[in-house]
């Protein structure tokens, strides 16, 4: 099969024998669907907070963290929801937005005990050298392309110090960037909850993003955390074969056994 | 027009006893001091004096200069050209590091300073394996944060950044709240070396050495530099803490 061309969209992919490709199959579906059932709920935060924003300004006001803390019911519930899959979800407000402080996030996590409770940062500049949190991926993916994106997975060290998926989604206020909404996925829960799929495909496989950075595995070869570098050039070579996820920006790599 | 209740009135203007009047004076002063009203260097009255002026006495004049030395807003000098001065809080943050300093004993810095030097090298040249170079763009922005930071404080700050973002770029998430751990412990005590340009420009051609060998994906150079940085580090905190050993020997 070697030199034969990537076919990213097939089912079975050339070279994988149906087994194979029905394992491939189902864990990207597994994967897309997961993901999409996390990105229903951020679009969800988005939708809020923009009517919300969009009500604020249509009263000719700037909008103050008491306009936030309306989203509360909506995160505590998104949380309860997502139990064991997602483990933070808000609004974060681009930085000169609120009236009453420079910068804000309305961000809920699941407390010790379970019951959501509210994140609060040291977002002062001159206490803290963490309250710029404009140039996460998180923040700046959705703010540059206007689209959804997935992040990570990254060490959080700006509110958990977990290593974390986050799925975001710009929020526009009459077109204009206002923040973004996202949704935490700690990375030892998405393997859990793809770790199945991926141990029935009979071949080393993994999940990267983007950037070749290996999201979950199905081998101790690669795991998470490493970088798969060069994988078009191997794929190119008939190395191995990678499958999208749907619309989610993750790929499915298989090697060739 | 009398709004307030009696018993809210006799309240507020029942007579301040002695403690309170140490409370109200230690505030208006050290509140003054802290805000750069009275500026660093600066001689207060004589203690009769101010007594007077803030119309209270003597005995609760000196309790609260005595709360203002424990503070280190104020430092007082006998004999002639003797008196009460005032200390700048920056002042007081390098006797407050001071203090942090020298409640370690050497033995315990050299052990920290080598767990320290493990955890930065392994960490680095982990990073160096995993990290791409969007991976690297914060600490780059913290590098020259760093370089550019005019006081000590800052550059404690931005450091301690700096290598916790290294850290997360190793992509363990152990390791980077091993990271922040030591920071917490040690990171404000860098301010001392820190306040002195030497040492800063030092570390700045450290950082930039590190960086480039992670960026370059050579982990055994960038687990050496590391190393390397976390000595170097340490080093002038522990010699001015054996230099100050007859100071904290009781």
């Amino acid at each position: 099969m070697a030199g034969s061309a990537v076919t990213a969209d097939d089912r079975v992919a050339p070279g994988e024998d149906t087994t194979t490709g029905d394992a491939v199959a189902e864990a990207v579906d597994r994967v897309g669907g997961m993901l999409e059932g996390i990105f229903t709920t951020v679009r969800e935060t988005v939708g809020r907070t923009g009517a919300l924003l969009d009500a604020v300004a249509a009263a000719g006001r700037r909008p103050t963290r008491t306009d936030l803390a309306r989203l509360q019911p909506l995160l505590r519930g998104q949380l309860a929801r997502h139990t064991g899959l997602v483990s933070g979800s808000g609004f974060v407000a681009a930085p000169g937005l609120l009236a009453d402080v420079p910068a804000w996030l309305e961000w809920w996590q699941p407390g010790p005990d379970g019951r959501a409770v509210p994140m609060l940062l040291d977002l002062d500049p001159t206490t803290s050298a963490y309250s710029d949190y404009t140039h996460w991926d998180w923040y700046t993916l959705p703010r540059g392309t206007g689209r959804r994106a997935v992040s990570g997975p990254y060490v959080d060290y700006l509110c958990t110090d977990e290593y974390t998926l986050t799925l975001a989604a710009p929020v526009l206020v009459a077109g204009a960037f206002a923040g973004v909404a996202a949704a935490d996925v700690y990375l030892r829960h998405f393997e859990d909850a793809v770790g199945p799929a991926l141990r029935r495909i009979p071949a080393p496989a993994y999940l990267v993003n983007p950037r070749g950075r290996v999201a979950a595995s199905n081998s101790a070869l690669r795991l998470a955390g490493s970088l798969a570098r060069d994988l078009d050039v191997a794929a190119a070579r008939g190395e191995l074969l990678l499958h999208p996820c749907g619309e989610i920006p993750l790929t499915l790599v298989t090697h060739r056994s | 027009m009398n709004r307030l209740s009696s018993a809210a009135r006799r309240a507020i203007f029942a007579p301040l006893d002695s403690e309170a009047r140490v409370e109200v004076v230690v505030r208006r002063l050290g509140d003054a001091i802290a805000l750069g009203l009275l500026a660093d260097g600066e001689q207060l009255p004589g203690e009769s004096d101010l007594a007077g002026r803030l119309n209270v006495s003597t005995v609760t004049l000196r309790e609260a200069l005595m709360a203002l030395r424990q503070q280190g807003l104020v430092a007082t000098r006998r004999g002639r050209g003797g008196g009460t001065f005032v200390q700048a809080p920056a002042d007081t943050l390098h006797d407050r590091l001071r203090q942090t300093l020298f409640a370690h004993t050497i033995e315990e810095l050299r052990d920290l300073a080598d767990h320290y030097a493990v955890v930065a090298g392994g960490t680095a040249r982990l990073a160096a394996d995993r990290a791409d170079s969007t991976d690297l763009d914060a600490p780059r922005r913290s590098l020259q944060e760093f370089a550019d930071a005019g006081d000590a404080p800052a550059r404690a700050r931005v450091d301690g950044r700096l290598h916790v973002e290294i850290a997360a770029a190793s992509q363990s998430a152990r390791l980077t709240r091993e990271e922040i751990r030591f920071q917490t412990e040690i990171g404000p005590l860098l301010c001392l070396p820190f306040a002195g340009e030497q040492a800063h420009r030092t570390a700045d051609r450290q950082h930039r050495a590190l960086l480039d060998a992670i960026a370059a994906g050579d982990g055994a150079t960038a687990r050496d530099l590391a190393e390397e940085h976390v000595r170097d580090a340490l080093r002038p905190l522990i010699e001015t803490r054996l230099d100050g050993t007859w100071q904290a020997a009781r």
